[in-house]
């Protein structure tokens, strides 16, 4: 290596300073050894990321596979049959395909609107002395676990629905067409509006991130031509960032279509094309975390049926998320996207001399016309800020009300999750003997969570373990070596996955150790590893945009000091940009343990201290989704302190990370 | 220098501007003549832009933008005008062409006409045809004023970003370093431009390239680290500078 210093190898002979430096044999021989290292080190990320890409043949392979004797035996008329009749042997998967689209249309026809709302109001109008704050809340909102969601809305929202929301409804409309039948408040609708408030935060990240995109001087120009912001946001930024918008909604949508946890808890669980909006009804998702698991014991057909509904579910995520990403990778790249032109009339007809008005260029002399719309200009500018502060008040109640469920469920989960975090036995004890319903009394034992606990930390270290290593080297290829070959597939693969429903990747992961290992099908093995593919996409997203961000200048730096570029990546890079690295992790380990729709399938659920990675276990929001709904006192009890915990936990992750990651570029 | 009575289109008093607590420009006092070429010129980082973008009052728009002074226009103070009647009054011209790129030649330069409420296609026509023959670039789009904006050469953007502008009918026309992105060629016919549109403008260039201020400008302005130094005939600041700083500026000593 060229160090600038003279060389300080013992034995070796002196070498005067002035002369020329001759490569010895030894330096010689450390540099072929440097180069074969560098080699492997680039065909070691490189081999990961093919992986990947291998990974997500596999999860599709696999699908496709287990499913097989179902797609031979049930044809294509599975999709269009409406029936789904184990004991007569008939499987129609159209109960399930219709609520699953059902609940994610209404998801985003509420979805979108405010969520565009908020995204304008977040980016656009809002003043800059509050963005920050407002960002950093509606954001929080996405690190809210699926099962939290769920809990809150039977908590709260299902008996709001039940009674006042659906019966206004029925009331306006006459109860007739999809507003008929009984309201019950677990039905599709209700369904709709918890994937509308779980996909918002999603929609408006990502639209948000559009209509930054788009220069600054694009605004400043409209403005200049006397713009409001609302004009100038009209006119210069939705339709170059309107192809992300789209993506946005797109990426929202794939989110409503996989969503499990919630909506398996306020769908109704009926399996029946839904007649109204009312009606109960089962999506796709819900139905596979409700019945997988008694379907592994109940036979090939069955088994194969449903997970023949998880193929049909992950073509369809998968289109969706393709298409969703190839439009917000055009706005990433700055390209010059946005909607096809604007057509109005076509103004073929304009040529020289074809309209007598105002066609000489006379200095300083304005036609008539535009005096007298100059001379109403004052007027008209008043009603042009009324239309802004319309606007912006919509924009701005749209945020307020994408707000309100965080403060509902931070209200609520204090509110029964408290008396149970502050007991110290809520984190050392078991669950005890379930109680009759009511109150909890001294008969009535009260315990803790101390398994679950335990269950996750183990589950999440395991994930931890095989994804943090394996998505750094991936991150590693991607910012590094992959601009030209594997990289942009790889890099696009990686986005999809991270659409990738987790109940399916729990399915995956449940039919393939059921056909290589199924003695631990059913274990903390499998949880782990469904886990550390869920977290594997995002730690290899985060490193490569942590990567991407270090300086060239700090690179060549080093490469120009004779490092070779292993080291510069692993030592420079990597140093510069940990902190981005590490706070990845953490918001990806976040994720995954607020995670229970792939653990659901895959730990066997365990209610006692861990017997180890190969026996079934328990996990914080499993406790969630098993103990809250069973009626007992004290078990529910323990469900809130549960969900108090981990959404502690979520949003101080979540809120920590983002101010350090605020504080890090303000230092440049 | 500028007498204590405003004589200029635009009169600039006492004029402070802040990004968040930094102070970028420092009491100018300045009378911008009407019907002439005014270039601003100073090294980078001295405010240029700064100033120009409180001439149309864009400075406020900035996150933490803060400006304090007295600016008139024909007397009258703009400061407490409707920002958006100042703007349609006094017009500007980025550094980067910046046409909406979404939008055709033709709803381009439309619309900032459909913003003054002008929706008869007769009248649109109109404008948007007078606007492009007053940018010059008439002659080159000929029929096809539907073709995207992106389908246009970099000069050509910029020139449909001046006929943008005028088509709202201002007085006055700001162009920050509007040639810095373009090529020779397209630099010289924006400079033939500013010479035809000073006849019906007031037209306030900051730009970077000396050489081009003598070419196109009637008085010239040098600012340095926020402050006005000299203000003067193009003339007079290039050949007979009072002050020692504009000429070792203009005679390349730095910058
Ligand atoms: N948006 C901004 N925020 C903070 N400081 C700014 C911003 N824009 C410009 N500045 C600072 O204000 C000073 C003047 O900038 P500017 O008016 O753009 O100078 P010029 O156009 O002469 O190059 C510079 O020091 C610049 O760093
Ligand atoms: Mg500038």
């Amino acid at each position: 290596m060229g160090r600038p210093s003279p060389p300080a190898a013992k034995g070796g002979p002196e070498i005067p300073t002035t002369t020329l430096r001759v490569p010895r044999p030894e330096l010689l021989r450390r540099g072929t050894l440097l180069l074969r290292l560098s080699r492997t080190f680039h065909a070691l990320t490189g081999a990961f990321a093919l992986a990947l890409l291998a990974l997500f043949l596999g999860i599709v392979a696999t699908l496709t596979k287990a499913s097989w004797s179902s797609i031979l035996l049930n044809g294509p008329g599975f999709l269009g049959r409406d029936t789904w009749d184990p004991v007569h042997g008939v499987y129609g998967a159209l109960p399930f395909i219709a609520g699953t689209l059902v609940t994610s249309a209404i998801g985003l026809v509420l979805a979108v609107p405010l969520a565009l709302g908020v995204a304008v109001f977040l980016s656009e109008l809002a003043p800059t002395r509050v963005r920050f704050a407002l960002t950093t809340t509606v954001d929080l909102l996405a690190a809210i676990p699926s099962v939290v969601y769920g809990f809150w809305a039977l908590a709260v929202l299902v008996p709001l629905m039940a009674g006042s929301v659906e019966p206004g409804i029925q009331h306006l409309t006459g109860a007739v067409g999809p507003f008929s039948g009984h309201a019950g408040g677990l039905d599709v609708f209700t369904a709709g509006v918890v994937l509308a408030i779980m996909i918002l935060p999603t929609i408006s990240a990502v639209s948000r991130e559009a209509l930054s995109a788009v220069g600054r001087q694009q605004r400043e120009a409209a403005m200049s031509l006397g713009a409001t912001r609302w004009e100038a946001t009209r006119l210069a930024v939705l339709g170059p960032a309107m192809s992300g918008i789209v993506g946005a909604i797109l990426l929202g949508l794939g989110r409503a279509l996989g969503e499990t946890i919630a909506v398996t808890l306020v769908v109704g669980n009926n399996n029946q094309v839904p007649s109204s909006l009312f009606s109960p009804g089962q999506t796709i998702s819900s139905w596979i975390a409700n019945d997988l698991n008694s379907a592994v014991a109940q036979g090939p057909a069955i088994y194969g049926a449903l997970i023949e509904l998880g193929l049909v579910l992950l073509l369809l995520t998968v289109a969706v998320n393709v298409v969703a990403r190839l439009l917000i990778w055009r706005i990433r790249r700055g390209e010059a996207g946005g909607s096809p032109l604007r057509r109005r009339r076509p103004h073929r007809g304009l040529a020289a001399g074809s309209t007598g008005v105002g066609t000489a260029v006379v200095p300083g002399a304005h036609p008539e016309w535009r005096r007298a719309a100059l001379a109403r200009l004052p007027q008209r500018v008043r009603r042009r800020h009324g239309t802004f502060l319309l606007v912006g008040g919509l924009c701005l109640l749209a945020t307020v009300l994408a707000v309100v469920p965080l403060a509902s469920i931070l209200y609520t989960a204090v509110g029964y999750g408290g008396p149970a975090v502050v007991r110290p036995t809520f984190y050392t004890e078991t669950q005890p003997a379930a109680c009759n319903p009511g109150p909890v009394t001294p008969n009535c034992p009260i315990g803790g969570v101390g398994p679950q606990i335990e269950g996750t930390i183990i589950l999440l270290g395991l994930a931890a373990l095989i994804a943090v290593p394996v998505g750094i080297l991936i991150g590693i290829y991607l910012a590094e070596y992959g601009r030209h070959r594997l990289g942009p597939g790889v890099s696009f693969v990686t986005d999809v996955m991270t659409g990738i429903p987790s109940i399916l990747l729990g399915t995956f992961v449940l039919v393939v150790f059921l056909e290589y290992v199924p003695s631990v099908a059913n274990s903390g093995i499998a949880g782990g590893v469904a886990l550390s593919i869920l977290m594997l996409p995002l730690i290899v997203r985060t490193t490569e945009e942590a990567l991407k961000t270090v300086p060239v200048a700090v690179r060549e730096s080093a490469l120009a000091l004779g490092f070779p570029r292993h080291r510069v990546t692993l030592r420079v890079a990597i140093g510069t940009a940990r902190n981005a690295i590490v706070t990845g992790v953490l918001l990806a380990a976040a994720r995954a343990g607020g995670e229970t729709a792939a653990l659901l399938l895959t730990t066997g659920g365990f209610q006692y201290w861990p017997l180890g990675l190969t026996h079934p276990i328990g996990a914080l929001p499993l406790v969630i989704f098993e103990s809250g709904l069973s009626g007992y006192a004290n078990w529910e009890t323990d469900a809130w302190g549960a969900t108090l915990l981990l959404l502690g936990i979520m949003l101080i992750i979540s809120l920590s990370t983002r101010l350090l990651l605020r504080r890090a570029p303000s230092n440049e | 220098m500028s007498s204590p009575v405003p004589t200029g289109k635009l009169a600039v008093r006492g004029l402070n501007a802040w990004y968040g607590k930094r102070q970028v420009l420092y009491d100018i006092d300045l009378d911008i003549p009407e019907g002439k070429v005014t270039a601003i010129i100073g090294p980078s980082g001295c405010g240029k832009s700064t100033f120009l973008r409180c001439l149309n009052r864009l400075h406020e728009e900035t996150p933490g933008g803060r400006v304090d002074g007295s600016i008139t226009l024909d007397g009258a103070e703009i400061r407490t005008q409707n920002e958006v009647l100042v703007r349609c009054r006094v017009g500007m011209v980025f550094q980067r062409p910046s046409p909406f790129p979404n939008l055709s030649i033709y709803e381009n330069v439309a619309a900032g006409l459909r913003l003054l409420g002008i929706r008869q296609h007769d009248q649109l026509d109109a404008g948007v045809l007078d606007s492009l023959r007053r940018a010059g670039l008439w002659d080159e789009v000929k029929g096809d004023v539907d073709a995207p904006s992106t389908s246009l050469s970099g000069g050509q953007q910029q020139r449909l970003c001046i006929a943008r502008a005028l088509a709202v009918g201002p007085e006055v026309l700001l162009l920050d370093e509007p040639c810095s992105a373009l090529d020779p060629i397209a630099t010289t016919k924006i400079e033939h431009l500013l010479h035809e549109l000073k006849e019906s403008y007031t037209v306030v260039i900051v730009t970077h390239n000396l050489a081009q201020a003598t070419r196109v400008a009637d008085h010239t302005a040098f600012f340095y680290l926020g402050k006005l130094v000299e203000f003067d005939t193009t003339d007079t600041i290039f050949h007979h500078a009072k002050e020692k700083l504009t000429e070792n500026y203009v005679t390349g000593l730095f910058g």
